[in-house]
C-alpha cells in the first residue's frame, strides 16, 4: 500500500482531490491536515470531514494554522462559493476533527514512518512551513511531495505574477521550497484550457451516476461558473485534482525538469511569484522539479477511475 | 504566590547567569526551558540548558529543543564569537544526565500556557522564533498567557548586531514582528536598560570567588565573554547585564522605568531588526508594548548578587 498525507485548504477542488486519494484502492491516507486558504480553517476542516465521510472513510482530519505566517488572510469565496463548496450547503459532518493540532500530527506521522509517507499539498504552505521550522529533521523523512501551487510559466490567477496558494503565504512557500523536501511543483496552468472538464466531459461524469461523480460536479458549481465568466475557459478547472492525479500516477506528468525555483516575498507587484531559473542563469543548485506538461486524457481517466463504482 | 515562568533561551553566557538567577529566586517557579538557536546552534544550547537545570538539582524542570534557524530568512550568524563554540565560553561541559523533552519547543510552549491559563509568564531571552511559531500554532495563547517579558530590542541605545538592531531581534526580525504585533502584554527589556547595568570587573571577581555551584559555573564561562567585551567595547573586564536584567524585571518591575508605547519591528532592508517606537502612530496602528527606558542599576546588581550568593 502507498501512504499519503494531504495538506489542504478544503474547498471544492480540494474536496475532489481528497476523494480521488481516498478512493484509490492501493493508497492509504494517513491524515488530512487543514490550513487557512480558500476558506477559513474551521470551514476547510468541516469540508474535509464531509468529504471523508462521503467516501465512507475514517481518515483523521486535523485542523491547522489559521492564517499565513506573516500576512493577513485572504480567502477565495468568489471562486468556491460562500461555503467553499459551491453553495451546496452540505449537512454538518457526523464526526469531528481530531483534537491534535495538524502540525503536531504531521510531524508525528512523518517521524513515525520515515521515508514512507508521500505528501500532497493543495493549499497555502503555512502548515508545512511551520512543521519544517519546528521539526527540521522531517525534511529528510519525506520521500516525495507534490505541490499544487505556483505558475512556472508565469500565469497568475491572484495577480498576473502569482498563483493563489503561493501568493497567500509566500513566506511559507519559500521555506518549504528551500527545505530540502523533494518537491514536484504542479502549477495552476495545468488545469486550464483542454485540461478543463468541458461540457462533454461533465456529461460523461454525470452519466457515471455515482455519488462521487455527482459530488465532483455539484460542489464545483460556483467554480464552473466563475471559471467560464472570469477566465472564458470551457468548463471546470481542477488544479488540486490534476496534482493529485500526478501523485497517484506520476505518468500523468509527461515533461518535468529540476530547476532552481525561488518565491518572491519582498515585492508587492510580484508577491508569491514562483521564479523558475529554467536556463540556470543564477547558477544555483536546482531545488524543485517543475511539471511542464501533462497527459490530459490520462489525467481525466485517472479522475474518472476514482468516480466509478467499484 | 510564586510567578510561573517559562524561559526561552539560547545559553549562552548571559543566559546562564539569567537562568541561575531565576532558579535561585524563590518568587519564581521555572516551569520549563525552551532552547533556541542564537548564541550557538540549537543542539548546543539545548544541551547547555539541560546542564543548567541539573547544576543545582533542578532535574525536574523539562527542557524542550526549539527552532534551528529563523522563521523565514536564512540564519545571519550564530553568536559563537561572543559565547564560545560551545556557547559556554569554551569550557566543554560533559554531557548532561537527562534527556530533552520528546516534543518540540513551540508545542511545549503552547501546552504549558494552555495548562496554566492566565498564570504563565513567558520569558524569551533569545531570538523569538519559538514564540512566533507557538502563536501561529495556537493563537489562543495570546489571551491565555499572563505576560511576555523579553530581553531584546533597543530604541535609543546603539544596536549590538547592527547600528540599529539588538541581536535577539536581528537574528529573527520576522518572528519578533509577530511577537510585537500579537496583542499580548509585552515588556521589552532591551539595550536601553541592559547597557546601563554594568557588572564591574571587581563585582565579577568577588562573585566568582563565592564558591557555590552557580558562581563556580559563572566563573568558568565568563573569561571568553569578558574577552569579547574587552575587544569589542573596550571594557576592562566589566560586563553589560543583558539577560539577567529580564529576570530582575520579573522579580521587581519597580526597578525599571517603563512606558506603554506603540511599537513595531522593521523586517527588511539595512535597518532590519530595529525596534521602532511610534508614539503618534504615524506609520500604522501598532500594538502598545511596555518599553523599559530607565533602570535602577544599583538595585538590579544588588538583587543579582543576593540571589547568586545566598
Amino acid at each position: 500500500m502507498r501512504r499519503f498525507w494531504i495538506d489542504t485548504d478544503t474547498a471544492s477542488d480540494d474536496a475532489v482531490a481528497i476523494l480521488m486519494a481516498l478512493r484509490t484502492p492501493d493508497v492509504v491516507v494517513d491524515g488530512i491536515s487543514v490550513v487557512s486558504g480558500n476558506v477559513p480553517v474551521e470551514m476547510g476542516t468541516r469540508n474535509a470531514l464531509y468529504t471523508v465521510e462521503l467516501c465512507g472513510k475514517q481518515t483523521p482530519v486535523y485542523s491547522g494554522i489559521d492564517r499565513p505566517l506573516l500576512r493577513e488572510p485572504s480567502y477565495a469565496y468568489f471562486f468556491h462559493g460562500p461555503d467553499g463548496m459551491g453553495g451546496m450547503n452540505y449537512p454538518e459532518p457526523a464526526g469531528a476533527e481530531d483534537k491534535v493540532h495538524a502540525v503536531d500530527a504531521f510531524i508525528d506521522a512523518v517521524r513515525g514512518s520515515p521515508g514512507e509517507i508521500t505528501l500532497v499539498i493543495l493549499g497555502p504552505l503555512s502548515n508545512i512551513a511551520s512543521a519544517v521550522r519546528i521539526a527540521p529533521d522531517i525534511a529528510d523523512k519525506i520521500p516525495m511531495c507534490y505541490v499544487m501551487g505556483g505558475a512556472a510559466a508565469c500565469l497568475g490567477n491572484m495577480t498576473p505574477a502569482a498563483e493563489f496558494n503561493i501568493w497567500a503565504d509566500p513566506d511559507a512557500a519559500r521555506i518549504v521550497f528551500h527545505s530540502g523536501i523533494p518537491i514536484l511543483m504542479v502549477g495552476w496552468e495545468h488545469c486550464r484550457g483542454e485540461a478543463n472538464l468541458d461540457d462533454d466531459d461533465m456529461a460523461f461524469v454525470r452519466s457515471l451516476n455515482t455519488p462521487y461523480a455527482d459530488f465532483t460536479l455539484d460542489c464545483n458549481e460556483s467554480a464552473i461558473k466563475t471559471n467560464r465568466e472570469w477566465l472564458g475557459d470551457p468548463g471546470l478547472a481542477l488544479p488540486d485534482p490534476v496534482t493529485m492525479a500526478i501523485a497517484l500516477d506520476p505518468e500523468v506528468c509527461t515533461k518535468r525538469g529540476k530547476h532552481f525555483v525561488d518565491v518572491e516575498t519582498i515585492s508587492d507587484l510580484t508577491r508569491g511569484m514562483t521564479v523558475v531559473d529554467e536556463l540556470g542563469v543564477l547558477n544555483k543548485e536546482p531545488n524543485i522539479e517543475v511539471c511542464w506538461e501533462i497527459n490530459i486524457p490520462l489525467w481525466k481517466e485517472t479522475l474518472y477511475t476514482t468516480l466509478r463504482d467499484e | 504566590m510564586t510567578k510561573k515562568i517559562l524561559i526561552d533561551t539560547d545559553p549562552g553566557v548571559d543566559d546562564t547567569m539569567a537562568i541561575l538567577f531565576a532558579l535561585r529566586s524563590p518568587e519564581l517557579e521555572v516551569i520549563g526551558l525552551a532552547a533556541i538557536f542564537g548564541n550557538a546552534y540549537v543542539d548546543v544550547t539545548a544541551k547547555n540548558a539541560l546542564h543548567l537545570v541539573e547544576l543545582e538539582n533542578n532535574h525536574h524542570i523539562p527542557v524542550a529543543k526549539g527552532a534551528a534557524v529563523p522563521l523565514v530568512e536564512p540564519p545571519r550568524s550564530m553568536g559563537m564569537h561572543v559565547h564560545g563554540d560551545d556557547g559556554m565560553g569554551g569550557i566543554n561541559l560533559p554531557d548532561p544526565d537527562g534527556e530533552l523533552l520528546g516534543i518540540p519547543a513551540a508545542q511545549f510552549i503552547v501546552e504549558t500556557i494552555l495548562a496554566n491559563p492566565g498564570e504563565l509568564t513567558l520569558v524569551p531571552i533569545g531570538p523569538l522564533t519559538n514564540i512566533a511559531l507557538a502563536v501561529r500554532l495556537e493563537p489562543r495563547i495570546v489571551d491565555l498567557v499572563k505576560e511576555v517579558v523579553i530581553m531584546g530590542g533597543t530604541v535609543y541605545a546603539d544596536g549590538n548586531a547592527s547600528p540599529v538592531a539588538e541581536a535577539n531581534i536581528y537574528n529573527d526580525p520576522h518572528a519578533a514582528a509577530i511577537v510585537f504585533n500579537a496583542g499580548w502584554p509585552l515588556t521589552m527589556v532591551g539595550l536601553d536598560v541592559t547597557l546601563k547595568v554594568v557588572m564591574t570587573k571587581n563585582y565579577l571577581d568577588k562573585l566568582c570567588s563565592v564558591g557555590n555551584p552557580a558562581t563556580e559555573m559563572i566563573r568558568q564561562v565568563l573569561p571568553f565573554y569578558q574577552q569579547f567585551h574587552m575587544e569589542e567595547y573596550g571594557l576592562n573586564g566589566d560586563l553589560h547585564t543583558h539577560d539577567p536584567s529580564a529576570i530582575a524585571y520579573l522579580l521587581d518591575p519597580a526597578l525599571f522605568q517603563a512606558e506603554q508605547i506603540p511599537a513595531f519591528v522593521e523586517t527588511v532592508g539595512s535597518c532590519s531588526g530595529q525596534t521602532v517606537l511610534d508614539r503618534q502612530r504615524q506609520l500604522g496602528d501598532f500594538k502598545e508594548i511596555n518599553v523599559c527606558l530607565g533602570v535602577d542599576d544599583r538595585s538590579v546588581l544588588d538583587l543579582f548578587w543576593e540571589r547568586l550568593t545566598g
